[in-house]
């Protein structure tokens, strides 16, 4: 409770936290309000690349559907991307650096020698190569962007395990004979997960931009999603027509949705990390 | 220290960059002037496509052997007229009456472009390399696999003589290269056969003076070149990553010709002062290929196409449920021609146009009807099943990289949906569609091929010996076996009298179309676009209304002649300026603002 | 693909003990990298050979080649090799410095990754240290007068081009300054030859990918320089010198900002790799002739050879970086050197 007041005061985080609801809001509701006809490519009803107008407020691409619509239902892809592929990099993470930190020894050594190669690797080309190996699909994006982001919060959680489990209390709980999934289970992860949950709005943004990223190589799967969209006003040639309404919505909301879950993240920190307040 | 340093250092970046974005664009625009340069006139042309290499016998890319075709004469180049065979490095040419051996007469006076006489042994050096040299039948060898023996009785005389009958002896896409040259050479795969060394003698319009791999190839006009030196003095193709920075750069008069463009990019540039945009008709046609039941040449079926697809009925209606008309509009922005057979509209001698009820008119009642027919019923999904209960769900492979395929995927998606078929699209890279579409591993599969002038090569690809060997190398194009076809491909090789051989063709691609492996959804036409302000007067081929680059022949650029007292290319030296200014202001003021801004910061105690 | 934007540097809390010795400290450090960069020639390997797709067929797309010609080149590539067996050779070439050749361009991939590395380093260190320069200014300012209208400015700016696409922003700034800048490339091939126009004409070409470059990850500097300052700011010690009547500015620039440099130099060679995937889609744009395009390029085959071999030099520069980042540290440790 306490950390919802303290987040209230923070007016980046409360704007960021709306938009983002209102946008998943908007999401769910798509399918029951958006006309899907307008959606295919066979019953367009507009003229190419048409510039805004009283007809399409946000004009058309180059196959004539309207670009408010096509913006309005990528969202929901281009979210659902974001947010599992992060699930699955926490997830991933966390277990990594919970059961590094915890168990120490060999296996520490052995999954941070796995996490530091990890971060190593050129994550776009890892990713795009996961792209090319595997039939491209939305699944697969999810599970290349999962894939190539989790080290991250692996060490994250692993120093902050680290300094859980350096304080007194949980030695006289293992002194008392707790086992690891007691104190893992009590300790540890209250004490971890509101800062892994911080990180997480961090994470979604960078999904979203790594989607977007991937889109535009052309690795992305078959549906429509603001990185999809973008790649099309590049390679069909409007870009160069100078078709600026094809190319501002998407990457507009875009930076609108990561830097939603940026001032989110950060008013987070700043709630759950004491030294840093006051100095946001 | 550290800090003030910092704003020092600041200061006097912007202080640097200030003579930079000044001086910087006077630069480029000092160049850009009239087709004159200096008083050579160059012609720039831009190359999106990539080079692989300038050996003649190695080169397989489009742009590589179109280079090749400035540089090296072939026997009996396809003419500008409508690419038919005509005198090149042969002057006559004749088969003996079993067609068996042909008989070339070299033309006299010919000479390379280092001033050595050109013989018939160049000619024979040239074949018989490439019928011994495995590395060195690399580009061309599938010309050649029919021939038996070279020989040169005299300077002026080349005999070739085939094992079978070969009416495509006149459409030799093969580079005659001077012996005196290439004799030197041990592997044909070395680095240095692309140095200038090499490549730098030939015998066509223009010699190849200069290779910056990635960057740059030149070309001079040749001394002795024997139709008389062109007006072009150099001929530069300079290489892009992608098509846009090459419009962009056509824009700004930095290159003189742009090929290859999208719809949308040849619509931008339509109505601008001094380019001149060019539509011609292509000799590509694209096709919906339908899997008929991939079988390999021992008769084993292979891949893993679906079974409703092995049923003509299927594939017929299929066909009759794709609108050519809206596709050409919409995929193509107009520029593309109504299908028939698959020798395109461009080499009308042979072009096959189906006629009344053999013609698959858009027409998805029809296609209902004719599904709802053959027993294949609408389930409750509105999806269409097999008689066995197989619904008709199939996969549609496109390449991701080519924009036609995109955009065509997402309408036969819809348009096959209204008549029960669901199908899913699976966008993949150029290498994984070579390899589904050579192991059959595929339902529907958008693909194309260029066509050459003769269509011996187009119509080889449809027969049963097209088929992949055990060993899985395939140049068959839609899995097509048929002995009916069969039979009048060979027929059609074998046929001299042209007028016949055409009738042969025709009908051969009747059989073809009727059986359907393949649908042919339009040939694209050709976009480019050209500084007309700088050149003028490009052959096209064939004339009226064909292409000027990329064509079999060098008519296009050879022929190009400048515009005398070109206007300026480039920004107007204006707005240069303005821009220099703008950017003063700008690196002033903010100095400016940092200044005052350490002041206030000082006054604070 | 992301760090928080509170200035944790990502090190080890186990390395910061101070009673290992610095000799044991770098050899573990140097063997660590050396295992790392095994693992990635192989894991590249492996992994590339996963794609799907036969490399003949890159070649001899637009040509009819018969089942001969194809067994030959077959052959000739190796490609006919067992598994294992091509890997070994691929090793044994690595460490002559042969990377294999293209399967497109039927070059030696070794030579066109020398030929691409320059204009990345070119592009990539002139947007680093242009970025690392503005970033830190900025972000000591901002800090210094936190909350204020340059802070909460400079802050917002920064947010927000952190959030974006790179390429987006790219596309845009090609949109938006149409015609001035050349939008391509990195030098037109008829400039004349003198040195000076030569640089010029590079410089002009490298302005937009620079400036795309340097948008994003100025921030990324800029937020960490500011926060890791706050926390300095914080610290007992200034409010000491305070105390004793030192002068803000001087407090500032002989306390404050050097310590506060540490975790943002460390975090320069870490953020390299993110640099690194930035340059893909920034040259991919602006078809800037370096490691990034020619990874685009062979995306779009797939050209295995070149893939592996720009796989292995990116990763293996960024572990080059680490290891730099992992010793500077320890020199530079303030724990370390007080001790």
């Amino acid at each position: 409770m306490q950390v919802w007041q303290e987040f209230r005061g923070n007016t980046g985080g409360l704007v960021g936290a709306a938009f983002i609801v209102a946008l998943v809001v908007a999401s769910l509701v798509a399918p029951l309000v958006v006309d899907q006809a307008g959606l295919d490519v066979v019953t367009a009803t507009g003229s190419p690349l048409e510039p805004p107008s009283g007809r399409f407020w946000l004009g058309t691409d180059e196959s004539g559907r309207s670009i408010l619509l096509l913006t309005f239902w990528g969202a929901r892809v281009s979210l659902l991307v974001g947010f599992a592929a992060t699930l699955l990099s926490v997830l991933v993470g966390t277990l990594v650096g919970v059961v590094s930190a915890h168990f120490g020894g060999w296996v520490s050594a052995v999954l941070m020698r796995v996490t530091d190669f990890f971060l190593v690797l050129p994550a776009l080309v890892l990713a795009a190569v996961l792209m090319a190996v595997l039939p491209k699909s939305m699944w697969t994006l999810i599970l290349a962007i999962g894939a190539t982001s989790w080290p991250t919060t692996a060490r994250l959680v692993r120093a902050q395990t680290l300094a859980v489990e350096g304080r007194p209390y949980i030695e006289r709980s293992k002194a008392l004979g707790g086992g690891h999934a007691h104190v893992i289970g009590k300790h540890v992860l209250p004490s971890v997960l509101p800062l892994v949950f911080a990180n997480t709005t961090l994470v979604v943004g960078g999904s979203i931009i790594a989607e977007s990223t991937l889109a535009f190589l052309g690795m992305a799967g078959p549906e429509i999603s603001w990185g999809s969209m973008l790649d099309r006003a590049n390679s069909s040639g409007a870009v160069t027509a100078g078709a600026w309404w094809y190319l501002l919505p998407p990457g507009v909301m875009i930076v609108l949705v990561v830097l939603s879950f940026t001032l989110v993240g950060r008013a987070l920190e700043t709630v759950l990390n004491p030294r840093l307040k006051g100095d946001r | 220290m550290r800090f003030r340093r910092f704003r020092r250092s600041r200061a006097l970046l912007a202080t640097l960059a200030v003579p930079v974005l000044v001086a910087g664009p006077f630069t480029p625009a000092a160049s850009a002037q009239d087709g004159e340069d200096g008083d050579r006139s160059v012609l720039r042309v831009a190359l999106v496509q990539e080079i692989d290499h300038l050996n003649p016998f190695t080169a397989s890319f489009a742009s590589s052997t179109m280079i090749g075709r400035m540089a090296w004469e072939f026997m009996t180049p396809p003419s500008a007229e409508d690419a038919t065979p005509t005198g090149g490095v042969a002057e006559k040419w004749e088969p003996s009456d079993d067609g068996l051996t042909w008989t070339f007469t070299i033309r006299d006076g010919m000479k390379w472009s280092d001033g050595q006489d050109l013989t018939s042994e160049d000619v024979k050096f040239t074949f018989d390399k490439i019928m011994n040299d495995p590395v060195a039948a690399e580009a061309n060898g599938s010309y050649v696999e029919n021939f038996e023996k070279v020989t040169a009785p005299d300077e002026r005389t080349v005999k070739v003589t085939t094992s079978e009958p070969q009416a495509s002896m006149t459409a030799l896409d093969i580079p005659i290269v001077p012996k005196h040259i290439w004799s030197k050479v041990d592997d044909y795969s070395a680095g240095e056969t692309d140095t200038l060394d090499m490549v730098g003698v030939g015998s066509g319009p223009f010699v190849i003076t200069d290779y910056q791999p990635n960057r740059i190839v030149k070309l001079e006009a040749n001394e002795h070149f024997w139709r008389g030196k062109v007006d072009v003095e150099e001929l530069q193709f300079i290489q892009f990553e992608n098509a846009d920075a090459a419009v962009s750069a056509l824009q700004s008069g930095e290159v003189d010709f742009v090929n290859r463009l999208t719809p949308a990019q040849f619509d931008a540039l339509k109505n601008t002062d001094g380019i001149t945009t060019s539509q011609a008709n292509g000799r590509r046609y694209s096709d919906l290929l339908m899997n008929p039941g991939a079988k390999n040449q021992a008769g084993r079926s292979i891949g893993s196409g679906h079974p409703a697809l092995e049923d003509v009925t299927v594939r017929q209606a299929i066909a009759r449920a794709i609108d050519t008309e809206t596709l050409v509009d919409k995929a193509l922005g107009g520029y593309g021609q109504q299908p028939g057979g698959l020798v395109p509209e461009i080499y009308d001698d042979y072009h096959y146009q189906p006629s009344g009820d053999e013609k698959f008119t858009f027409d998805p009642q029809r296609a209902n009807t004719m599904l709802d027919e053959a027993g294949y019923e609408k389930g409750g999904d509105g999806v269409r099943r097999t008689p066995d209960g197989r619904p008709l769900e199939f996969t549609l492979t496109a390449r991701s990289s080519e924009e036609f395929d995109v955009r065509t995927a997402d309408y036969i998606v819809g348009w096959l949906g209204d008549i029960g078929i669901k199908v899913t699209k699976d966008m993949v890279s150029d290498n994984e569609m070579d390899e589904k579409t050579t192991a059959g591993e595929y339902d529907l599969a958008l693909s194309g091929y260029g066509t050459n002038p003769d269509p011996d090569y187009i119509l080889a690809k449809q027969t049963c010996g097209a088929l992949p060997t055990s060993e899985g190398s395939s140049r068959s194009n839609a899995f097509y076996c048929n002995p009916a076809y069969d039979r009048l491909y060979k027929q059609q090789l074998a046929e001299m009298d042209p007028a016949k051989r055409a009738e042969i063709v025709k009908r051969a691609q009747a059989v073809y179309y009727k059986d359907a492996p393949s649908f042919v959804l339009t040939y694209e036409q050709t976009l480019e676009a050209y500084r007309s302000d700088r050149w003028t007067g490009f052959p096209r081929q064939p004339r009226g209304d064909g292409v000027i680059m990329e064509q079999t022949g060098y008519w296009g650029f050879a022929g190009a002649k400048p515009v005398n007292g070109g206007g300026e290319g480039g920004m107007p030296t204006g707005a240069w300026v303005a821009i220099g200014a703008v950017a003063l202001v700008v690196v002033a003021g903010g100095g400016t603002m940092l200044a005052r801004r350490k002041g206030s910061a000082d006054d604070r105690e | 693909m992301t760090v928080s934007t509170t200035g944790e540097p990502a090190i080890d809390p186990d390395e910061r003990r101070a009673g290992t010795s610095t000799v044991r400290y770098v050899a573990g450090k140097i063997g660590g990298a050396l295992v790392s960069l095994v693992f990635v020639v192989a894991l590249g390997f492996f992994l590339f050979r996963m794609i799907p797709g036969d490399p003949l067929a890159t070649m001899t797309r637009e040509r009819p080649t018969g089942a001969e010609q194809l067994a030959h080149l077959r052959e000739r590539l190796g490609l006919d090799q067992p598994l294992w067996q091509q890997f070994l050779d691929y090793v044994g070439g690595l460490l002559r410095g042969d990377f294999g050749t293209s399967y497109m361009y039927r070059r030696p991939v070794a030579d066109m990754i020398g030929e691409r590395v320059w204009p990345t380093l070119l592009l990539v260190g002139t947007a680093t240290v242009l970025a690392v320069l503005l970033g830190m200014w900025l972000g000591v300012r901002a800090a210094w007068r936190r909350g204020g209208m340059f802070d909460r400015t400079q802050t917002g700016i920064a947010l927000a081009l952190w959030s974006m696409p790179q390429f987006w922003l790219g596309l845009l700034l090609l949109i938006a300054t149409q015609g001035v800048f050349p939008s391509r490339g990195m030098s037109s091939v008829d400039t004349p030859d003198g040195a000076a126009a030569q640089i010029l004409d590079v410089a002009w070409h490298l302005t937009l990918p620079c400036l795309t470059l340097l948008l994003v990850i100025y921030a990324q500097y800029m937020l960490v320089m500011r926060s890791s300052l706050l926390e300095e700011m914080g610290a007992d010690y200034l409010q000491t010198a305070r105390a004793k009547g030192l002068r803000d500015d001087l407090v500032r620039r002989r306390h404050a900002v050097p310590n506060a440099l540490l975790p943002t130099m460390t975090l320069i060679f870490l953020q390299f790799g993110m640099v690194v995937s930035g340059t893909v889609t920034v040259e991919a744009v602006f078809s800037w002739p370096g490691l990034g395009l020619l990874t685009y390029e062979a995306l779009r085959g797939p050209d295995l050879p070149v893939l592996q071999g720009v796989f292995v030099i990116l990763a293996g520069s960024v572990i080059v970086m680490n290891l730099l980042a992992d010793l500077l540290y320890r020199v530079v440790d303030p724990r370390v050197r007080a001790s």
